[in-house]
């Protein structure tokens, strides 16, 4: 059987490691349950940096080296590739995840020592390339869902796999194969007195995409977002649109991975790290996270504060746990009842308070939810975390405005994330040219720098420039409307009225309803 | 030693790391981390160990004495 290392890249460099490489953790699940031979190298909770990973290369005879990750771990994962190619030069080495399904025609000609990428959800991908690997069968051009090196160096994407159906088909990831108490030792986090005291945190994923169609998102080409088209010179290329296939774990899977967890690993709080938790209680018309809810009273997961109704301290036992919500799907029912069964917080994206930015948005969200939404959520028990961005193309000093009047009257303290074109997402194809002409031609050293949208990378406001947006970050944050009407005052005085980021269209996104494939029921993994 | 590899079979080599470079460099590596994350106001960093200055300030006092001689 194939010898199969993967490596989790490092993720959030200036941070410790706080989230499991759940996704490379469930393929090693699915390749060992096929027989394979699978190491698992998690390079972001060690950070022993490149020397060691040249050692990791070098332990033994690998058929495959396998290294995915966001395109935010891009940097690290290029240089990964060189050194795995340095190392072991007999491998097929392998790309998956979001950073080559995003744009897997650039990466290969970034990265020439991939031999084979993955492109988009590969449970089923994964297995399949593995076997034929096994059978010393190179060819891949009859393999759905990747794009493959032919010998004349050349690259080739294939037609889209079809996702499964049905997402309870998957086993549980290998957790056993991660250093775990690296990150049990980085479980506090600082959303809520709960999570702050947490000593064996886990993350667990409960579904796959999300309904919603945000210009700042994609989703991985997971959720039925993605679909391969041959573009004018005849080349297969990715197409992301608003198409969606929404999967979700049957609540009793959940609650019984979490048991499991609680049993096996001592857990006492489990973070979901689903898109948005309350678009596929949405989908289920509000049955998913009542019957989780209950589900998790009755396997005795409720922590005893919230069964005694008595303030939680480090004496508490159960899993307390969190998610992300919205402002215009969630209900003040169903939240208490999550309250009741332990919920913490729930990250809320509403990114700004304006109703022209919102509108524009794709969210579904509109200012009065986003401010009604704050209450309702704090008045159920659970702490709401807004997030908010800066820099939307629409953004004005009113917007800016709109935004930091919210904020005071809610009491909400936050230094915004800036607007960020991601590859795969709606902005970065309406954005490309402008992107490529802020960073001189090099759209690799672009994506090289993207990080968590905490600093600045290529703008795309249409009325402000990269150092203006880093004055307004600082004027939202101390929630200052003397200084932002100085601002204005100054902006208007010295502006040179131009308009320079045009939107454009793109043969990479399609702002339509076109959805990817998906298998029939009754996939054994 | 570390398990730096997990899986579900033994590695055909062990994995050596050198625990005195290993722990200087962790030392470098985590100072200049909090540092960095702490930049701001009197808080700041300089990266180089060592630096030979080449710069201006000499050259253009050569440029003056070719000028006056």
């Amino acid at each position: 059987m194939a010898k199969v290392l993967l490596v989790n890249p490092v993720v959030r460099e200036e941070d410790i490691p706080r989230h499991i490489p759940y996704g490379i953790s469930l393929l090693a699940s699915i390749a060992m349950k096929k027989g394979h031979l699978v190491q698992i190298y998690d390079a972001n909770a060690w950070r022993k940096g490149f020397d060691v990973l040249e050692k990791v290369f070098r332990a033994d005879d690998w058929d495959v080296i396998a290294i995915g990750g966001l395109t935010t771990t891009y940097r690290f994962i290029k240089k990964a590739f060189q050194l795995a190619k340095k190392n072991s030069p007999k491998s097929i080495l392998m790309a998956g995840g979001g950073f080559i399904t995003s744009m897997p025609q650039d990466i290969m000609g970034w990265i020439p020592e991939i031999d084979l990428g993955l492109v988009g959800e590969a449970f089923v991908t994964f297995p399949e390339v593995l076997d034929k690997i096994d059978r010393q069968d190179f060819n891949f051009s009859s393999t759905t869902g990747v794009v493959f090196r032919h010998k004349n160096g050349k690259s080739y994407l294939t037609p889209a796999k079809p996702v499964i159906k049905n997402l309870d088909d998957l086993p549980y990831p290998a957790w056993d194969l991660l250093p775990l108490d690296i990150y049990f030792k980085n479980s506090a986090n600082l959303f809520s007195e709960e999570s702050f005291t947490a000593k064996r945190r886990m993350d667990v994923n409960g579904s796959l995409g999300c309904g919603l169609v945000c210009k700042y998102c994609w989703h991985l080409g997971t959720t039925g977002d993605m679909i391969v088209e041959e573009d004018k010179a005849g080349e297969n290329q990715v197409v992301f649109t608003y198409g969606r296939n929404i999967r979700y774990h049957s609540p009793s899977y959940i609650v019984n991975m979490v048991k499991h967890l609680y049993e096996v690993y001592n857990i006492d709080f489990a973070s979901f790290i689903d898109e948005n938790l309350m678009t596929m209680d949405a989908a289920s018309r509000g049955i998913w996270l009542n019957e989780i809810c209950d589900l998790w009273k009755e396997k005795g997961l409720q922590p005893t504060c919230r069964q005694k109704n008595i303030p939680h301290d480090e004496d508490c036992r159960g899993v307390h746990w969190n998610g992300t919500s919205h402002a215009g799907l969630h209900k003040f029912e169903t939240l208490k009842r999550m309250h009741e069964a332990g919920c913490t917080h729930l990250v809320y994206g509403l990114e700004s308070f304006d109703p022209n930015i919102l509108k524009n948005l794709g969210k579904g969200s509109t200012a009065a939810r986003n401010k009604s939404s704050v209450g309702i959520c704090l008045s159920s028990g659970i702490k709401p975390i807004p997030n908010i961005i800066l820099g939307f193309p629409e953004e004005t000093f009113d917007s800016i405005k709109n935004t930091i009047t919210a904020m005071k009257e809610l009491g909400i303290t936050a230094k915004p994330h800036f607007a960020t074109a991601y590859p795969g997402s709606e902005w970065y194809y309406s954005y490309k040219n402008s992107i490529i002409e802020q960073y001189e031609g090099d759209l690799e050293k672009y994506i090289a720098e993207l990080g968590d949208a905490s600093s600045i990378s290529a703008t795309i406001s249409h009325h402000f420039t990269g150092v203006e947006l880093i004055g307004l970050q600082e004027i939202i944050y101390k929630k200052d409307l003397r200084l932002l009407a100085l601002a204005e005052k100054n902006w208007h005085r010295n502006r040179k009225q131009e308009q320079i980021n045009y939107p454009q269209d793109s043969i990479n996104f399609k702002s339509k309803s076109v959805r990817g494939p998906m298998e029939a029921e009754g996939r054994t993994f | 030693m570390e398990e730096l590899l997990k899986g579900n079979y033994k590695v055909t080599k062990n994995i050596e790391i050198e625990a005195e470079e290993k722990s200087e460099n962790n030392l470098t590596i985590n100072f200049k981390k909090v540092a960095l994350n702490s930049i701001g106001g009197s808080m700041v960093y300089v990266e180089r160990n060592t630096l030979v200055w080449e710069g201006e300030e000499e050259a253009a006092d050569k440029k003056n004495e070719i000028k006056s001689s």
